[in-house]
């Protein structure tokens, strides 16, 4: 949502290349005086440590169980299925990516170069289709699609006319195209528009001088020059598909998370759904480097020293209009249309579905977001606080490894958490026993798997905005209070902690916001009867039952929403 | 306190050539020397390494009877080292008052005397009335103050000064400077100081350290060493309106 947000993959890669070998002690001396440092911040180190490993075990577990033997069910699943797996989920992402990529550059491009009605609000607006998760908004607009549904009765009713259910079918592969598209596209807008927003200007601005039109430099110049930036977010839009189960387990398509849910749940074969994570693992693996392949070297940064932001030029006749239908059909699709239609839902339904069931799904959501976005704030300030304080590989190396689990779809977290919990359950079943337990499934049909899930998913968005915090504030605060005698963490607990308040803040609201509307791992991970917001819309929803979902969602939306708006706001008010 | 720098060494991980190369200083108890150079030439890293914010490949560091460091054998961190340091950009705490920044230092201080050093060293600045007050609200001028002030007060053996002036604007500097060298003096601190005003060193400094390329290039009193690079320049420069 925010810069932090978005910069999570993008920023990764390259921040920790400077970073270089720490300067250890050697050979012997005064030992007295050598330790203190080096005890403090291997203090820290070992904390650190501790938290990365506990995170990426589940990982490494799954990495492990993939080349085990592989279990009936999975030859057949390999005969048979696996192809289709395959096409479908590349095909999704696919067409996907194309579109938000399409859709993205040109509103980024439009909203930055040109000027036309509307135009402020519109820079920001056309950000909020993010704040609708796309299992909501396809559900949406099933339901206004639908025999029943808005669209049909008008036309029914007011044209009398009946078109053919076949055109308003779009639960499909195309549907859900349409559907990934709306919601998605604007990581690419916000990325592309960032890029336009802070980059230099002078070579499309000389293009511009040279005589080019305008097609031809989005074309030739543009395109190009925004090359890294563009890949970065069709990157996050494929991350997304991949990790959906929402959209597509509504629509009926068979991907990887589907699939892996069905052998999990249908079969109960964990050893296939292990393997199917394990091929879904591969497939990110190799997006990524392709993303790192198709950037280039320059990481997309063109950054020089005069950044003049571009002079959007105005529009005049027919031009004008033609970018205010486009900007504002965009956003009346990807937002205002399915916000509509779920508050009208949500009039006709609340007095049944606002009761305390209600209230509970509230809490359950508000404790589970709450508990784990603290729980990735803490993880993620020991981490970078380590990472900032000694250089070396293995800071580095820490650091990337905490902000893995975005990129790993939840589908696959999830297994890799279950099993691990499994493991530990039968590791630690003796212990149960000896404590006179009944069952020796205690941290498997626990709330703890599903925090600790939600941890994984979504410590780099937290960690992203604390080591923002971080830079921003510099080393010299904290060599300031070393040189008056406080060592490294009362340094950190008067002077650090309290200067990055802010990021901390941001962090928590950010993680918060997206485990509100999470919806895999929760459907997967959560125990016996603990329904939250995102996972009752869901039930309701998929039992056709799509207006009773609309509270919930409208709840989830308008959160999401408002927290994007504060964002938006800070972002655009803070000085550079 | 007298310090003892000998042939210190020193290189940033990201560059191949030593940015520090055989740097040494010998100074008596309460002298102030300043370390005179261009841009680059490595006089921060040289506070820096006697600050204990970065540690040298080679040489010593004494100060009074304690090691700093000696080689690769021993390394005193900066929190143990009990100096003060003023940074070029004060690096006063912002969510601190100017009583609290000044108290910071003092934390293993009993009570009672922390504020009676607190009050003392407000008044030997003029700044009593402005206590409460946070950084961004003190002029240029009042922060400079403020942050020598938080580095004497928890009375360090060493008083380390990276280009204490180069954010105030000129007559400010002057009259800054001159109350400077009287709290120094007044104190009794052994001063090392960064500049690359030769006025500076003239005015405050016993001695001064021309540094070029990291090594020592002269040392000497700055009426000689200054007169010599003044006369340089008005030969080089002989039309004098
Ligand atoms: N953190 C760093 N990492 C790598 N190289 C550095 C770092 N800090 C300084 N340098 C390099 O070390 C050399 C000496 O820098 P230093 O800051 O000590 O110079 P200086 O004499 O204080 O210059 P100035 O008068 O501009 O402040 C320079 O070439 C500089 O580029
Ligand atoms: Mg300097």
């Amino acid at each position: 949502m925010t810069k932090s947000h978005f910069s999570v993959i993008l920023h990764v890669d390259d921040k920790h290349s400077h970073l270089t070998k720490m300067i250890i002690n050697k050979g012997p001396g005064i030992m007295k005086m050598k330790r203190k440092l080096p005890t403090t911040v291997s203090g820290w180190g070992a904390l650190a440590l501790f938290f990365v490993t506990i995170l990426s075990l589940p990982t490494l577990f799954l990495i492990f169980r993939v080349f085990q033997p592989p279990s009936e069910n999975w030859e057949h699943i390999r005969e048979y299925m696996l192809q289709s797996y395959i096409t479908d989920t590349l095909l999704l992402a696919l067409w996907t990516g194309v579109f938000a990529v399409a859709i993205g550059t040109t509103l980024a491009w439009l909203v930055s170069a040109y000027d036309f009605p509307l135009r402020g609000t519109l820079k920001w607006a056309l950000l909020m289709p993010l704040a609708i998760p796309p299992y909501i908004g396809a559900y949406t607009y099933h339901g206004m699609l639908n025999y029943t549904g808005v669209i049909q009765v008008t036309l029914r009713e007011h044209f009398d006319t009946a078109v053919s259910q076949r055109y308003f079918d779009i639960m499909n592969m195309p549907g859900a195209v349409f559907i990934f598209t709306l919601f998605l596209y604007p990581y690419v807008y916000a990325i592309t528009r960032a890029f336009f927003a802070s980059q230099a200007t002078s070579l499309v601005e000389n293009a511009r001088v040279l005589g080019s039109g305008p097609v031809r430099i989005f074309l030739r110049v543009v395109i190009p020059i925004a090359r890294g930036a563009i890949v970065a977010g069709a990157t996050l839009v494929v991350l997304e598909v991949l990790n959906d189960y929402g959209v597509v387990s509504y629509f009926g398509i068979q991907t990887f998370s589907t699939a892996i849910f069905q052998t999990w749940f249908a079969f109960g074969d964990l050893d296939a759904a292990i393997k199917l994570a394990g091929i879904l693992m591969g497939i990110v693996f190799i997006l990524l480097f392709l993303e790192k392949l198709l950037r280039g070297r320059r990481q997309f940064s063109y950054s020089n020293t005069k950044v003049s932001p571009l002079k959007p030029v105005p529009l005049k006749g027919w031009h004008k209009w033609m970018a205010v239908f486009y900007t504002g059909i965009i956003f009346t699709l990807g937002f205002f249309l399915p916000v509509a239609q779920l508050l009208y839902w949500s009039f006709l339904t609340y007095e049944d579905i606002f009761s305390n069931t209600f209230l509970a799904l509230i809490r359950n959501s508000a404790l589970a977001a709450g508990i784990s976005a603290a729980g990735v704030v803490i993880i993620a300030i020991v981490i970078a606080n380590f990472a900032r304080m000694s250089k070396g590989w293995l800071p580095a190396l820490t650091s990337r490894l905490t902000v893995l689990g975005y990129s790993i779809p939840g589908a696959v977290i999830a297994v890799g958490v279950i099993s691990f919990f499994i493991s530990m359950d039968e590791w630690l079943g003796a212990f149960y026993s000896s404590v006179g337990a009944s069952t020796n499934l205690v941290l498997s049909t626990s709330i703890v798997m599903l925090l600790f899930a939600y941890i994984i998913r979504f410590m780099a968005v937290g960690y992203n905005s604390i080591e923002a915090g971080f830079d921003k504030i510099g080393m010299k605060f904290n060599e300031a209070s070393r040189t008056l005698g406080m060592g490294w963490t009362e340094t950190f607990l008067r002077v650090d902690l309290k200067m990055i308040r802010p990021a901390i803040f941001s962090g928590f609201i950010l993680v918060f916001v997206d485990i509100l509307k999470e919806l895999p791992l929760t459907l997967i991970l959560r125990p016996f009867n603990f329904e939250t917001l995102a996972s009752m819309a869901y039930r309701y929803a998929s039992d056709e039952r799509i207006q009773e979902a609309a509270p919930a969602s409208i709840f989830i939306v308008l959160v999401s929403g408002v927290a994007m708006f504060i964002f938006h706001i800070i972002i655009e008010k803070e000085p550079n | 306190m007298h310090v003892q720098i000998s042939d210190l060494q020193f290189h940033y991980p990201s560059s191949s050539s030593p940015t520090i190369r055989d740097f040494s200083l010998y100074m008596q108890e309460g002298e102030i020397v300043s370390i005179l150079g261009e841009s680059g030439s490595g006089k921060s890293t040289i506070l820096r390494l006697i600050a204990g914010l970065e540690r040298p490949e080679k040489g010593s560091i004494r100060v009074g009877n304690q090691v700093y460091c000696e080689d690769n054998r021993s390394f005193l961190p900066v929190e143990k080292r009990g100096i003060g340091m003023v940074f070029q950009d004060y690096a006063l705490f912002p969510h601190m008052t100017v009583e609290q920044n000044v108290m910071f230092g003092l934390k293993r201080w009993k009570r009672t005397e922390r504020l009676q050093r607190v009050d003392e060293m407000l008044e030997l600045i003029h700044m009593e009335e402005y206590r409460k007050r946070y950084p961004y609200e003190l002029s240029g001028g009042q922060q400079q103050r403020v942050a020598l002030t938080r580095a004497l007060a928890p009375k360090p053996s060493l008083l380390l000064l990276d280009e204490p002036f180069s954010n105030l604007d000129a007559h400010l500097q002057q009259r800054i400077r001159d109350e400077l060298r009287d709290t120094i003096k007044h104190t009794g601190t052994t001063t090392i100081f960064v500049t690359h005003d030769e006025e500076d060193a003239r005015v405050l400094a016993d001695r001064v350290v021309l540094v070029e390329k990291g090594g020592v290039k002269q040392v000497g009193r700055p009426c000689d060493l200054l007169r010599k690079s003044l006369q340089d320049r008005y030969q080089q420069t002989p039309i004098q309106v």
